[in-house]
């Protein structure tokens, strides 16, 4: 089993699922076409040209990604999965603890990641580009950035009236 | 059209309304290249100042605003490889591959200026074609409209990758994104399984953002990883980069991809809710059609860059012909000028251009005059931009990511859809790994509300009859240029090749 046909079985029963799926939502008239045509259509598409696709993936194996226990090992030690991981967290902690917070941290762990050592610099960075974008964008732009929510919140809404203080902004 | 010209530059030129006009430029361009603030959120962030300025002078601020921001997206596309809007996705095909080259300035260079001609042939475009051309766009009803919107999804055959099923795939899953939500003509609930957050629909921006940004800072993750573990040096080649701009005779080696795109753009633009993003796709594809050396697209081409930057432009200048001669918006930005002129108790309609012509000549002259001093406003914030490529990246990567967060974010103030950003990033990446197309996904997004309710439309209104809903000789033309468009290269692809034969 190669990465490829892997994707295309997992694209090919979702998209099965998802057309029976919407089957349910049908309301088509003579004279009007219902809210799952369009969805039904693209669906259907998907199906046999996905279908067609694992055709030619499996007669041809010539699909570049295998799939084997040292592959799936590698990945799981790869920057790559870390990075994947980073990024996610970044979007899950970020409702609950704001954006300051999470912005700093981000960067430090990235900036690690992407093998930056010198903790100074690391700590600067953090501090200064979260700072330049908090008041670029909270400030004049007037988008206001998550708050998160307890302690954070307080700290946010602090920084919120330090900002306001500054002439302008 | 020289009464208009001299009347626009009348008004324009004014010292006060110039002030406004060059700080609705500098504004525009900044917002423009900011991730996350469109072309049409920069207008409306505008909106305040222009309350109390006169209409005419309010109209001319905007569209300094309008033209400037969707100029300012190409600049983050090509260093950053994030879309500061929407319609500059293509640009950033040719323009990071060719800033990765070290050649940010040059890059930059084709974009300002292929912004400026597209953007000055569809002001002369506009004040030469207006009324004729918009009584055309008045015959597309919602037959032609789903023609013209399949002639964009047509381009995703020339976004192929090496695999069209992979490609057509790609677009397949873009336009079943956008149906993710609520059916906008009846209200019933597609994908949701029960969750409100899904009600709202995937949005574009997001999507866009993770596709393109967040996926490469993760391409990048891996690339740097492989090459040396600790060393870390900036984005451009050997951490050097140029900001040399492209000389004369370049330039005049795409003096025809700069006209053929200008007017592509102000043709499309003219359309209403076709705008920007489809005049570049499809621009872009054209070039890449009609190109001796097509293959070279998407390796850091100078055409690449001056289709989608050309067309992008030339279709503001389209949007306004609408708005002015029929009091119709073209897009989402012209809307909110509309509603600007609608506050100032302006009657827009088709009479507007007959009994005060003011209007059309100070549309006229402020973007003659924006596009203009937009290239140097441009230059000097480019260059500013530009030394950012400098950046070790183990800082610039990182805050790219925060940038696309912000820019994900601030659409609706929607955490959701940061996450959305970032899963549409790592699946992003899954996608390039296995050779689908993300632009093709994009494209799919992009289109996909445009298709469908207007091809629901078209059947309602001819009572359930397709072919009265798609007989009209304009819907027929479109719709076999589409087909011939998606065939061609399949049935290329299934002839076998003499010369390799």
């Amino acid at each position: 089993m190669t990465l490829d046909i892997l994707f295309n079985v997992l694209l090919l029963a979702a998209s099965i699922y998802c057309f029976i799926y919407i089957g349910g939502a049908d309301n088509s008239t003579a004279t009007e076409l219902g809210a799952a045509f369009w969805p039904r259509l693209i669906l259907g598409i998907m199906i046999v040209l996905l279908a067609i696709g694992l055709v030619n993936m499996i007669r041809k194996k010539d699909s570049k990604v295998p799939v084997d226990g040292a592959a799936v090992a590698a990945f799981f030690k790869s920057k790559l999965l870390i990075g994947m991981i980073i990024c996610a967290m970044a979007a899950v902690i970020l409702p609950y603890i704001g954006f300051i917070p999470t912005s700093f941290l981000f960067l430090i762990a990235f900036g690690v990641l992407l093998g930056e050592r010198r903790p100074l610099i690391l700590v600067l960075t953090g501090i200064v580009a979260t700072l330049i974008l908090y008041i670029i964008f909270q400030g004049p732009l007037s988008i206001f950035l998550p708050r998160g929510y307890g302690f954070f919140r307080n700290f946010a809404l602090a920084m919120e009236g330090f900002l306001s203080l500054i002439p302008g902004l | 059209m020289l009464d208009t010209l001299i009347s626009g530059l009348q008004i324009v030129l004014t010292p006060s309304t110039f002030i406004l006009i060059f700080l609705g430029t500098v504004v525009g361009v900044i917002f423009g290249a900011l991730p996350g603030v469109s072309a049409s959120m920069a207008v409306a962030l505008a909106l305040p100042f222009a309350y109390s300025m006169n209409g005419v002078i309010a109209i001319a601020f905007l569209c300094a605003v309008y033209c400037a921001s969707i100029t300012g997206g190409g600049i983050t596309a090509i260093l950053f490889k994030i879309p500061g809007t929407p319609s500059s996705a293509p640009t950033t095909f040719d323009g990071y591959p060719m800033a990765q080259r070290g050649e940010a300035g040059k890059a930059l260079g084709y974009s300002l200026v292929a912004s400026a001609i597209g953007g000055l042939i569809a002001a002369f475009a506009m004040a030469i074609v207006s009324g004729p051309l918009a009584a055309v766009a008045l015959k597309f009803g919602p037959g032609e409209l789903f023609a013209v919107s399949m002639l964009g999804l047509s381009v995703l055959t020339c976004l192929d990758n090496g695999n069209v099923i992979k490609t057509l795939v790609s677009g397949l899953l873009g336009l079943f994104l956008a149906t993710i939500g609520m059916d906008p003509q009846t209200g019933v609930a597609r994908f949701t399984w029960g969750s409100t957050t899904l009600l709202s629909g995937v949005e574009m921006i997001p999507v866009m953002i993770g596709l393109f940004a967040v996926t490469e800072v993760l391409k990048q993750t891996v690339k740097r990883s492989k090459k040396d573990g600790g060393k870390m040096d900036s984005t451009s080649k050997d951490g050097k980069f140029t900001t040399a701009f492209p000389k004369v005779k370049e330039f005049l080696a795409v003096k025809w991809v700069m006209l053929r795109s200008s007017i592509l753009g102000t043709v499309v633009g003219i359309l209403p809710g076709a705008g920007a993003t489809i005049a570049s796709f499809l621009s872009y594809t054209v070039e890449k059609k009609i190109s001796k050396h097509s293959e070279q697209f998407g390796t850091g081409i100078p055409d690449g860059i001056v289709a989608s930057e050309c067309a992008n432009n030339a279709a503001t200048g389209g949007a306004m012909v609408p708005l002015l001669a029929l009091g119709i918006p073209g897009g989402n930005a012209a809307a909110i000028m509309m509603s600007a002129l609608v506050l100032k108790g302006v009657q827009v309609g088709p009479l507007l251009v007959k009994t005060q012509p003011d209007y059309l000549s100070s549309v006229f002259g402020s973007m003659l005059i924006t596009n203009i001093i937009m290239v140097f406003v441009s230059l000097a914030i480019a260059k500013v931009f530009a030394k950012i490529l400098a950046i070790p990246y183990s800082i610039l990567g990182p805050v790219i990511v925060m940038l696309a967060t912000i820019g994900a974010y601030a659409l609706k103030n929607s955490t959701g859809d940061v996450v959305l950003m970032m899963v549409a990033g790592i699946v992003g990446y899954l996608f390039v790994t296995l050779g689908y197309s993300s632009a093709a996904l994009v494209l799919g997004l992009v289109l996909g509300t445009m298709c469908e309710e207007n091809l629901r439309r078209a059947y309602q209104i001819a009572n359930g009859s397709w072919v009265n809903a798609l007989n009209s000789p304009i819907t027929i033309v479109l719709l076999l240029v589409c087909a011939s468009m998606i065939l061609f290269p399949i049935i290329k692809g299934a002839i076998p090749d003499k010369k390799k034969a």
